[in-house]
């Protein structure tokens, strides 16, 4: 087992060194550069001192030493200044932004868990049944809806109408601390949380409707039923069990997908998270901080499918990796 | 089977009342119509002023962070520098320089020397004092070798013109002459030549040299004192105390503040996004809406529907313009990064003034004001603020709407239909095509460019209205001139400063990105800045006059219009007074009744 | 399974136990009757169908051009004339909604087309040369999986200097391919080993044939349900891409793009007719492809209890 962590963990480095050499060519593709986006907004300022600021960044340079340059520099954990912000050290704006992206994520995903696997399981229980209905037709419903569009009449209909949860930001002042800020930052993720779970909620509770169905419907389970076990020894000892290890490793590759959300759920709420800044630097060619997002998602999702495989071993002893 | 015709039934109705519910929400904004709609800033400064409250503002983009005048960069951070800085000189209404931090000052006779006295006993936020030390500092900053390479965009615009630049910023001497400092509360500003902006040169905002003396230049951006709440240090009538960055920033008033203590205790700027700032006007978490974007001219009825809001509405510094692309730069030229005028080629049809005004008549911008802006813009016919006193609406040719005269211009200059296919030709005969071209980010102008394209196109022109490009790209291409471009999209926001517009116009400019060569208009904008006479306002102000005729006859741009700001705030606010250029004017005199 | 065997039929293990009643149609046929059983995917293909000849005969539902801009008719809302109103160009809402639904579905139909052919190409070369190619492709794969969905595409849409209808088609396809190639392959590898395949290797059989006459129809279950899940997806891709303007760009109307421009609380609150239409229409034409797609999972998978 540990070998095999191990061996897996040696072939992410070629891979991450690949992705950082496609995104950077990708990057360095793009027409125009991050200072060209600035030059317009001021006619004041002379543009020949946004020249002298690429000759002094290297932005002059050839391709290669560029990807040198960062590179080399990126190996030694140093990420260098953003273009956009000023001059700003692009760890110091990931670390925050990554933060509040992680909590948004986390929120999102145990209401996902919250809702759908009870759901889920009851459904499989009482299948036809009016919850059953209701909760297929919002599993249907929730993966029709472009997440956006939800979003947008959420903030219509929650916050602006009713009032009922904020819409912008993660906290209502810089003050609040301990607890309050807890709940405040729960308060906050609320409309966000459910807007990023919305389409996996709907694919985990269908998951999880069929699952147990699947696992109520075998051999094993009808026989323990023969034997004389109470139906809730049934369903807790045997039938989660089983129908939670596929859930467990959809999970682990979910990480990408819950990324992928979070570009557009944090546009719709100007929630300041990863998404958000990897789109603003996208747009304003703001390289370094593109970079080093692409790289901490490409190892985050890599841990992702590592630890999805490790749980699946675990819980399903028939797999095994050498 | 039946039960799946249910859960058929059972989502579409789900699916349907949930975009009802959605919908058919509270019309409140249309009820509250009816009471009175407030314009002009008058009735609400009834009363005394009071002491104490916390107003929240709204921007829709974040600052960038970096707190410290020599080195921040857009309009968001100028939201917060603009309470905690201050520089020597402010303009009123008029534009005129008045005292600010400098209580009064002597020009000398070739306008080379400025000698200012300073305000005593004004106190940074840490409590020590402000002296004429932190004027050289601040100056003798932006002058020194590293500056741009660090980051620093504002030499060029404050720096340059005074004595002794080239050598100190080259780094060939540590001798700074440009500003002096007489005396704790005088301080001299030296020219290289006689400098018809001289006032406007002294009006940067004051860092403190006690906190960055020793900072040398590179490290200035990263230094706590420029990034961090708490520590960053000015003169202004607010501190900036606390931040939730990206979401919030909290200002507290600076008690110690050298004209009077301010009355408000703090002013919170909150982060949110366009589509929601109203929302939150009329629930009040907000109070007020400002710089740099203001209210969008589509939501000023819902705005002014709302009945505890107050709007201010004044004409915008800046304009927007459908550029010609007159001539072109050759490869060799873009490639160095020449600005050649003498090499540059001319864009075929482009270059013919008869078709630029033709293109002129064809469009209707009344129109695009009227409705494309509701009504809260202007039309311009020349590129200067219409606030300064150097604008002259009687110079400029109008280019009202006229489509028939448009056509005329055209078969004059030999563009006719000669194949009936419903566009012109070419004089030689061949397939006339102009494309236009422009940027994202800015709604109502992607708005414009398909009814320009219409516009045009009604008059017999073939328009190719090319995909819009974001900003960073388009940038590119349209400096970058050995394309094929004919016609551009942009606007400018100018400074208020001075409405010198030859960093824009001139034929060497970087940003004429019309390449536009008139002989004339060189001649002007050159005499317009000549010593001794330009010492007199009125000479320069005829000089511009007929620059402004030159300009709206040979047309390297159509103005398009000038936007209206519109700000909108809680009338629980009192003592907004908005300067033409910004709002964020003497805020230690805001007050909150309750 | 004996029985099976002599029905010459290609079987994997998945389908074995046929009901009697079945034993001499096609796979084809069983799908097909199973499918017909499920009302609920029948009623979808005709909603479906019916959007289709919605959108392909615009022109004779409105005489409005989708493209034509009017200065002087801005956010109008509906007349006679613009019986949906106009937007923020002063073009017909109505008109849009009608060619955007032509282009919605174009997109979503060819970016799946395409995603399939690549992903069903690449799939079957790793699963059935396996060795080098496979772990070539793999790796290929596993680099692409590397960056979130979403966030790879932007990166190379921003390179994009102008984005067509074909350049938005392709670059999805060409982020979207590793799933699939990732299905077929373990069905291929399942399949390798098989009798059947074994036996049209050793009576000669040419690759190319055993692909197509052996593998190809035993994974087809698996592609046609992945390929209406992926048209169905992609339909709101482009519409979330549209949002944060990496979409079909303008004056191309989509629904994607007429749902987007009501991000403001103007247009949510006092023009109703502008963006309900357009997203009923996502939400529709997705749900009766998801419908659809679950009623072929079903058809081919009978042991499957989704619905």
């Amino acid at each position: 087992m540990y070998k095999y962590i191990i061996r897996r963990i040696l072939v992410f480095i070629p891979m991450l060194f690949a992705l950082t050499i496609i995104v950077f060519g990708l990057a360095q593709l793009a027409p125009g550069d991050a200072l060209s986006g600035k030059s317009l907004a001021d006619p004041n300022v002379d543009p020949e001192i946004y020249e002298q600021q690429r000759e002094a960044l290297g932005l002059n340079d050839p391709i290669y030493v560029q990807y040198w340059n960062w590179i080399s520099s990126a190996a030694q954990g140093d990420f260098g200044n953003s273009l956009i912000f000023n001059g700003r050290s692009v760890m110091e704006l990931i670390e925050a932004r990554f933060a509040n992206t992680l909590y948004l994520g986390l929120f999102s995903l145990a209401i996902t868990i919250i809702v759908a696997i009870p759901i889920g399981i009851y459904s499989a229980r009482k299948p036809y049944s009016m919850l059953d209905y209701g909760a297929t037709g919002f599993g249907f419903l929730g993966l029709a809806i472009p997440n956006f569009f939800f979003g947008l009449i959420a903030i219509y209909v929650f916050s602006i109408n009713l009032g009922w949860f904020p819409s912008q930001g993660t906290l209502s002042s810089p003050g609040v601390s301990g607890f309050d800020a807890f709940t405040d930052r729960i308060h906050h993720m609320v409309l966000p949380g459910i807007t990023l779970g919305l389409a996996g909620t709907a694919t985990y509770m269908r998951y999880m409707r069929s699952e147990v169905l699947d696992v109520l419907g075998s051999d094993y389970i009808r026989t323990a039923k023969a034997k004389g076990m109470s139906e809730r020894n049934v369903l807790y000892k045997h039938t989660l069990r089983n129908a939670l290890i596929p859930i467990i490793t959809l999970m682990g590759f979910e990480i990408g997908v819950l990324l992928s959300g979070a570009v557009i759920t944090e546009q719709v709420f100007q929630y300041p998270g990863l998404g958000t800044l990897f789109l603003s630097s996208v747009m304003n060619r703001d390289f370094p901080v593109v970079m080093a997002i692409a790289l901490i998602l490409g190892i985050l999702i890599l841990i992702g499918n590592l630890i999805a495989d490790i749980l699946y071993s675990i819980v399903d002893p028939r797999i095994r990796y050498d | 089977m039946l039960k799946k015709k249910w859960l058929l039934f059972f989502v579409l109705m789900l699916s349907v009342g949930f975009v009802l519910a959605a919908c058919n929400e509270d019309d409140s904004s249309k009820e509250k119509e009816n009471k009175t709609q407030a314009e002009g800033g008058d009735d609400g400064a009834s009363g005394e002023p009071q002491k104490g409250g916390t107003i929240t503002g709204a921007m829709d983009t974040a600052p960038a962070g970096v707190f410290n005048p020599i080195f921040y960069e857009e309009s968001y951070e100028a939201n917060i520098l603009d309470f905690t800085h201050e520089s020597l000189v402010s303009q009123n209404k008029e534009l005129e320089f008045e005292p600010h931090l400098a209580k009064e000052w002597e020009i000398n006779e070739d306008q080379t020397e400025i000698t200012l006295k300073l305000e005593e006993g004004v106190k940074w936020h840490d409590g020590e004092e402000f002296t004429a030390d932190d004027v050289v500092f601040t100056y003798k900053a932006m002058s020194t070798p590293g500056y741009i390479e660090a980051g620093g965009i504002r030499s060029s615009e404050y720096a340059e013109r005074l004595l002794g630049y080239e050598e100190f910023s080259k780094g060939e001497t540590d001798e700074f002459e440009g500003v002096v400092a007489e005396d704790d509360y005088t301080v001299t500003f030296k020219f290289t030549e006689p400098n018809v902006t001289i006032l406007k040169d002294v009006g940067f905002s004051i860092i403190p040299e006690h906190i960055f003396g020793e900072v040398p230049i590179d490290e200035m951006p990263e230094h706590p004192a420029t990034l961090n709440p708490g520590e960053v240090i000015g003169t202004g009538p607010f501190k900036f105390t606390e931040m939730l960055e990206r979401e919030q920033y909290v200002l507290e008033k600076h008690a110690d503040y050298w004209k009077q203590e301010p009355y408000l205790d703090k002013i919170v700027w909150r982060v949110v996004d366009q589509s929601v700032m109203l929302g939150l006007l009329e629930s009040e978490e907000i109070d007020f809406i400002a710089d740099p974007s203001g209210v969008p001219a589509p939501d000023y009825e819902t705005a002014s529907g709302i009945g505890h809001v107050e709007i201010i509405e004044q004409p915008d510094f800046g304009y927007q313009l459908m550029g010609f692309k007159i001539n072109h730069r050759k490869d060799a030229d873009v490639e160095a990064g020449k600005i050649e005028p003498d090499n540059w080629v001319p864009n075929e049809d482009m270059s013919e003034q008869k078709v630029r005004q033709a293109m002129a008549y064809a469009i209707d911008r009344e129109a695009l004001v009227d409705n494309l802006l509701y009504g809260h813009g202007s039309v311009i016919n020349a590129p200067i603020a219409q606030q300064f006193w150097a604008y002259d609406e009687g110079a400029a040719t109008k280019y009202e709407f006229d489509p028939e005269k448009a056509k005329a211009l055209l078969d004059e200059a030999g563009y006719k239909d000669t194949n009936d296919d419903g566009f012109r030709e070419t004089p030689d005969g061949k397939e006339w095509v102009v494309n236009l071209n422009y940027p994202t980010g800015n709604k109502l102008r992607e708005d414009s460019a398909p009814i320009l394209e219409k516009f045009l196109e009604d008059v017999g022109i073939n328009i190719d209205l090319r995909q819009p490009k974001e900003m960073t790209a388009y940038q590119e291409e349209l400096e970058k001139d050995n394309s094929d471009w004919d016609l551009y999209l942009l606007g400018w926001s100018l400074g208020s400063g001075d409405p010198d517009p030859v960093g824009l116009w001139n034929a060497t400019a970087p940003y004429n990105y019309s390449r536009w060569n008139n002989e004339e208009s060189e001649k002007l904008l050159k005499e317009a800045v000549k010593t001794p006479e330009a010492f007199e306002q009125e000479y320069r102000a005829k000089k511009y006059s007929e620059w402004q005729s030159v300009f709206s006859e040979d047309l390297p741009a159509l103005l398009l219009y000038a936007q209206n700001k519109i700000y909108a705030h809680n009338k629980r606010l009192n003592g907004i007074n908005p300067m033409p250029y910004s709002y964020n004017n003497e805020p230690e005199n805001w007050w909150v009744s309750e | 399974m004996h029985t099976n065997l002599e029905s010459s039929l290609p079987t994997g293990p998945e389908n074995a136990p046929i009901d009697q009643q079945y034993q001499h149609k096609t796979p084809f046929q069983l799908a097909y009757q199973r499918f017909l059983k499920n009302k609920l995917a029948v009623v979808s293909v005709f909603v479906l169908l019916a959007i289709v000849i919605v959108c392909i005969s615009a022109p004779l539902l409105t005489s409005q051009d989708p493209i034509e801009t009017d200065v002087f008719n801005i956010e109008k809302s509906p007349t006679d004339e613009h019986i949906l109103g106009t937007n923020g160009q002063g073009q017909d809402n109505f008109a849009r909604l009608l060619y955007g639904g032509r282009i919605s579905l174009i997109v979503g139909f060819s970016a799946m087309f395409f995603t399939l052919v690549i992903g069903v190409l690449l799939g079957s070369i790793a699963g059935y040369y396996g060795g080098k190619v496979d772990s070539i492709i793999m790796r290929g794969a596993d680099i692409m999986l590397m960056l979130p969905f979403l966030v790879l595409v932007l990166t190379i849409m921003a390179v994009i200097d102008k984005v067509t209808i074909g350049l938005f088609v392709t670059i999805i396809a060409l982020t979207s391919w590793p799933n699939l190639t990732r299905i077929i392959r373990a069905t291929y590898l399942s399949l390798r080993e098989q009798e059947f395949v074994l036996g049209a290797r050793a009576i000669g059989a040419s690759d190319v044939r055993i692909i197509f006459k052996h593998f190809i129809p035993n994974a087809i279950g698996p592609i046609i349900v992945n390929a209406t899940l992926m048209m169905a997806t992609y339909i709101i891709v482009e519409s979330g891409l549209s949002f944060i303007g990496f979409g079909i760009p303008q004056p191309t109307p989509t629904w994607g793009n007429m749902i987007s421009e009501a991000q403001n609380i103007r247009i949510l609150r006092d023009h109703p007719e502008a963006w309900i239409p357009p997203g009923l229409a996502i939400l529709i034409t997705v749900l009766s492809i998801n419908f659809i797609g679950d009623g072929l999972r079903d058809a081919f998978n009978p042991k499957s209890n989704r619905r």
